[in-house]
């Protein structure tokens, strides 16, 4: 079977100048809090870039100061090679797409598409060419002569995005797009926006906090937390290799079991329960364990009361309460009710372990280590 | 022990049910005037037994309200006023001849005369009022007898370099430039008692002050406040003023009060106007003995002796000269010998309407825009526009005609649409539907219904002397064919009209202009002390607006306004503010701006903090400058807010009455006056042409109404 090509002919006459983005020690105070701390990121040429974190973490200001919006206080920011640090926003020839999606509610769609366009006073042809041909893409063709006022949340987003595509900037920025909208449109809007990057093949950066969509959509993921870049990688890099504890719980659902224990000769003894050693760490350590890997039944070295059910159909997860902390595991079929005390099972080579403070990774399981 | 309360209670209670029914005294009085009247009342109520009611009313309301309240029982018994107008009480029928309590021989003859009316008096005479020359002792002067020896006592005293003058008086009004006029051997009425202007004393005697004025000899444009301030300050060493101005001056001055000078190119003396107040009896007093009494009892004896001592009057009866008190009071003494020379003014309706056109003129000849040649003839011109012939009365009868069939057309054109159904079927609940609008309707009736039909229909009127003749629509056919006057002239609806337009415009435009300029600059985040600027930038409009017009006024004095100050200070002569048109235009506009832009601040203001941010940011990286955000996002998104703003503001600028008559007071004759002011005026100050006002006020009506046509046009498409 041939997997077809998606850079179709017309759409690459829409890609810009090979460009690249480069952040280069940036750091960001509003008054007394530093909130970014100095970042230092390439951004490939024409891939899709996801920059998650926790809410507050600096992700937003981050966006604002690659737009332009804002004034970093330290740090040089490079794009298509350029630096860009005292070039005013709409010089940066870079689209974005707000959170609101910040249309103007006194222009029609068209005339919202058209707006950038007529600012660079391009021919009235080409302008009317580009709406068509990005309403076209996003199926807004009947919407043209509307108000946002009379759009939905998904065709007000799409709109936004339409906006930014028209005027073919060398950079897409998105802050968290589509967290306004219900799951459906969300998860549809998602495969719109895969569509888009493989039409357009342009360098996209993306801001969610939400992770899903970091691991369907991203080329790479940039995980933030506190203002500090914590890893860069490929999705399933990060999921399967996280460089520390908080990329580890942060990356995947439920998120990774982290229990403390210590190693005494082969074994790591913690609360309650003691696991055969492996790698090479020694005294204090973090143990984390996906509950993807975890699974419930009569036998195993951690036992525990069942405080919580989340069941998806045959299978499911179980929270437990142990003493060595609460542990979330898989379970299929069993008869799983709360209250049971039950024991959880590793599938295998399943542990990674983490610096007592869980700021570094000393092992992951071996089968992923490739 | 409450037996003593409940007596005192019975006694109060009887006290008051045995008193006799009190009389109602009515005065225009402030100050030790009010006071001493107060005194001589409860003298009168001591002797008598009588109660008085006194009511003060300001001045300028006083007649007024005479002439409204008398005819319908509500007046005063006793009334104080001068004896100006009682030739107008007497047409309409408010005042009542005095009984033989009145023995003219015990008062000055110029004041009893003043009192007479076809050979029967009216009214007891207070007291006198002239101008007299006062002058600072500390100058060393000694009082000038012609106007030779004063000239050349001025030219000693001014100072022009330093602001300092020989002179001031209120030169712009013609009460003060009378006694000149007739020095000049001036007559002000002809043969037949027609009012004439065109005559060569006129032109000598406005020549004399324009060259007064023109060598610095006494300050332009004088107030009253100013030469108040002037005198005090010794930056005068004269003032031609009345008795009240003695109350005026700092009680440190030491000064001496003369008769004023001869002419000496005439021979003849300075005569000032005598102005006579009386105590009127009330035409419709229940208690007309009673009523006369009082009015007797104010003006002999001691009631003279404390309006003298305690109100500083000039006594008009003789007796009380004698009075050892009176007599020592060199003042008192001084006005007697001043008033000796006065001519009363008299009480025609024929000088009633000197004023106005005289006022014109002097201002005109003052402020350089007219010479004094041309002054006589520019006053004539307004005199013959402000008296117009009455137009000719009309049967009323088609008229009526016309309404009632237009009101039959209306009923059948409804009952019509209504397609034979009846009323009831229409509207089933219709008594529960009127009880609930009634108390709205009835509020509109009274507020806006009823006025209008009124006014409507007083425009149909001519007013002159309390009657009015039905004239049908002669006041709108007179006014939009200008009738007696060019349509270039300011007296012209048109001309007025197009003033009003282009004053709402000027106001408008420039209203929005800055208070979107200041709303922008106060949303910037970056300005410090924003809220302070905000606060201060309110104030203007928190200040009632007579107030700022007054003080604006001030400030476009021609020698001592701080704007003309300011511009000295970069070397720019000063500006006569209200003599030519585009100036006093200015002032105006300046003055109303300064009180329009906070509001439509606040407006803009409002209406900028709704836009939120992100479209400007959204704007910024779809590359638009400043200026194009402003322009394609602000400016479009202001509209909804702004557009009724500015229709609101249109209509109040259009009918601002206040900066108007403050400011400019229409100067340069009348140029800038707007069309209220001008309606105004024909009411109040044009010989009560009441039906002429109103035809005005329903032109000023309709002009609003195809406005608020456009405007709804204009915000339905906002709609859209
Ligand atoms: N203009 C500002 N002034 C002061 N503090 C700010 C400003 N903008 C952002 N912050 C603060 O900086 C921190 C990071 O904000 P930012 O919007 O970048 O977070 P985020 O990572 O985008 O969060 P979220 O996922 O909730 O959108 C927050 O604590 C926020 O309160
Ligand atoms: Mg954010």
């Amino acid at each position: 079977m041939q997997i077809p090509l998606v850079v179709p002919c017309v759409l690459s006459t829409l890609r810009p100048l090979v460009s690249d983005v480069r952040l280069v020690g940036i750091k960001k105070s509003f008054g007394e809090n530093a909130i970014v701390k100095g970042v230092d990121l390439d951004v490939i040429d024409g891939e899709f870039l996801v920059m998650v974190g926790p809410s507050g973490c600096g992700k937003t200001t981050l966006l604002r100061i690659i737009s332009g919006l804002e004034q970093m206080d330290e740090g040089e920011l490079f794009i298509g090679g350029k630096k860009m640090n005292d070039v005013p926003p709409r010089e940066r020839d870079v689209g974005m797409v707000f959170q609101s999606y910040a249309l103007y509610p006194h222009m029609t769609v068209r005339e919202n598409m058209a707006f950038g366009l007529e600012l660079r006073k391009l021919p009235r042809a080409e302008i009317d060419a580009r709406v068509a041909e990005a309403a076209r893409m996003l199926e807004l063709g009947p919407l043209l002569e509307r108000k946002p006022k009379a759009l939905s949340g998904g065709q007000r987003q799409r709109v936004a995005m339409g906006r930014v595509i028209v005027r073919r900037p060398q950079l897409f920025l998105f802050d968290e797009p589509l967290s306004n909208l219900d799951t459906a449109l969300r998860v549809a809007m998602r495969g719109e926006l895969a569509r888009l990057h493989r039409q357009l093949g342009v360098t996209m950066i993306y801001v969610t906090h939400d992770q899903v969509e970091a691991m369907t959509l991203a080329t790479r993921v940039a995980v933030f937390n506190q203002g500090i870049l914590q890893q860069l990688g490929a999705p399933l890099e990060l999921y399967h290799r996280p460089c520390n504890a908080f990329v580890a719980q942060f990356l995947g659902s439920p998120s990774m079991n982290l229990i403390t224990a210590k190693r005494e000769g082969d074994r790591f003894v913690g609360a309650g329960f003691t696991l055969p050693a492996v790698g090479d760490a020694s005294g204090e350590v973090k143990l984390g364990m996906r509950p993807q890997d975890l699974r419930v039944g009569s036998e195993g070295p951690i036992r525990g009361e069942i405080e919580a059910v989340e069941r998806l159909g045959f299978d499911g997860y179980a929270f437990l309460k142990t003493p060595a902390g609460p542990i979330a595991a898989r379970f299929e079929g069993a008869d799983v009710q709360v209250g049971q005390t039950v024991a959880v099972m590793p599938t295998g080579d399943v542990l990674h372990v983490f610096s007592s403070d869980g700021a570094r990774a000393l092992r992951h399981p071996e089968a992923r280590r490739a | 022990m409450r037996s003593p309360w409940v007596a005192l209670v019975l006694l109060a209670s009887t006290l008051s049910f045995a008193a006799p029914p009190s009389l109602k005294l009515w005065h225009g009085y402030r100050g030790g005037e009010e006071q001493a009247i107060e005194q001589a009342a409860k003298a009168f109520t001591a002797a008598t037994g009588t109660q008085v009611e006194i009511l003060a009313v300001p001045y300028d309301a006083l007649s007024s309200k005479l002439t409204s309240a008398i005819p319908h029982e509500a007046g005063p018994d006793v009334f104080i006023f001068a004896h100006e107008r009682l030739r107008q009480f007497h047409r309409m029928k408010i005042v009542a001849p005095s009984g033989p309590g009145l023995e003219p021989s015990k008062y000055l003859k110029p004041a009893v005369d003043a009192l007479e009316l076809d050979g029967k008096f009216y009214g007891y005479p207070l007291s006198i009022k002239c101008l007299a020359l006062f002058m600072r002792d500390d100058r060393g002067l000694t009082a000038p007898t012609t106007t030779d020896a004063l000239e050349a006592q001025l030219t000693a005293a001014s100072n022009p370099a330093k602001n300092e003058f020989g002179l001031a008086y209120e030169a712009g009004d013609f009460y003060f430039h009378a006694p000149i006029l007739f020095g000049f051997g001036g007559q002000l009425f002809d043969a037949q008692g027609r009012a004439q202007f065109e005559t060569p004393a006129m032109e000598k005697s406005l020549a004399w002050v324009k060259s007064l004025q023109d060598r610095h000899l006494m300050p332009q444009e004088a107030s009253g406040a100013l030469v108040k301030t002037l005198f005090n300050e010794n930056r005068t060493a004269m003032v031609i003023s009345g008795p009240w101005f003695t109350g005026e001056i700092d009680p440190g001055v030491k000064y001496s009060i003369h008769p004023l000078p001869m002419v000496s190119e005439t021979g003849l003396p300075m005569a000032p106007f005598l102005g006579v107040e009386a105590a009127f009896v009330s035409s419709r007093t229940t208690q007309p003995e009673a009523a006369e009494a009082l009015a007797k009892f104010l003006a002999v004896g001691d009631a003279t002796v404390m309006r003298v001592i305690t109100g500083r009057q000039i006594p008009a009866e003789l007796a009380a000269y004698e009075n050892e008190a009176v007599a020592k009071d060199t003042m008192i003494s001084a006005f007697r010998a001043v008033a000796e020379r006065g001519t009363a003014t008299p009480n025609t309706l024929e000088m009633a309407r000197v004023w106005e056109p005289m006022k014109l003129a002097l201002r005109a000849v003052l402020q350089g825009g007219v010479s004094p040649h041309d002054g006589g003839p520019l006053a004539g011109r307004r005199y013959r526009a402000l008296n117009r012939e009455a137009p000719p009365t009309t049967s009323p009868v088609p008229y009526v005609v016309v309404l009632v069939l237009g009101l039959v057309a209306l009923v059948t054109w409804q009952s019509r649409k209504a397609k034979g159904k009846s009323f009831k079927q229409r509207y089933p609940e219709a008594g529960r539907g009127l009880a609930y609008v009634a108390p709205a309707a009835a509020g509109l009736a009274v507020l806006v219904v009823v006025p209008f039909v009124i006014g409507l229909s007083l425009s149909l009127f001519h007013h002159e002397a309390g009657e009015y003749s039905f004239v049908g629509l002669a006041n709108f056919t007179d006014i939009l064919t200008s009738k007696g006057y060019r349509i270039t002239e300011p007296l012209s609806f048109y001309f007025t009209l197009v003033v009003t337009l282009l004053w709402t415009l000027a106001n408008v435009v420039l209203h929005v202009s800055i208070g979107l300029f200041l709303a922008i600059l106060l949303k910037e985040p970056l300005l410090k002390l924003r809220g302070v600027y905000r606060v201060l930038l309110i104030v203007p409009w928190a200040v009632p607006n007579y107030i700022t017009a007054m003080m604006w006024k001030g400030m476009f004095h021609r020698q001592f306004g701080a704007i003309n100050a300011i511009l000295g200070m970069f070397g720019i002569e000063p500006v006569s503010w209200f003599a030519q048109w585009s100036t006093a235009f200015a002032a105006n506009v300046i003055t109303n701006t300064w009180l329009g832009f906070p509001f439509m601040m606040v407006v803009s203001l409002g209406a900028l903090q709704s836009i939120p941010t992100d479209l400007y940011e959204a704007a910024e990286v779809d590359g638009a400058s400043k200026w194009t955000q402003f322009r394609r996002i602000t400016l479009p998104l202001l509209r909804p807010a702004l557009l009724p703003a500015i229709i609101l503001g249109s209509v109040w600028t259009f009918n601002m009455f206040n900066i108007i008559y403050l400011v400019s007071g229409g100067e340069p004759g009348g140029g800038t006056d707007i069309l209220v002011s001008e309606a105004f005026r024909w009411a109040f100050q044009r010989n009560e042409q009441y039906g002429f006002a109103a035809a005005y006020s329903v032109l000023i009506f309709f002009v609003l109404f195809a406005w608020s046509q456009v405007t709804k046009r204009l915000s339905g498409e906002e709609q859209a």
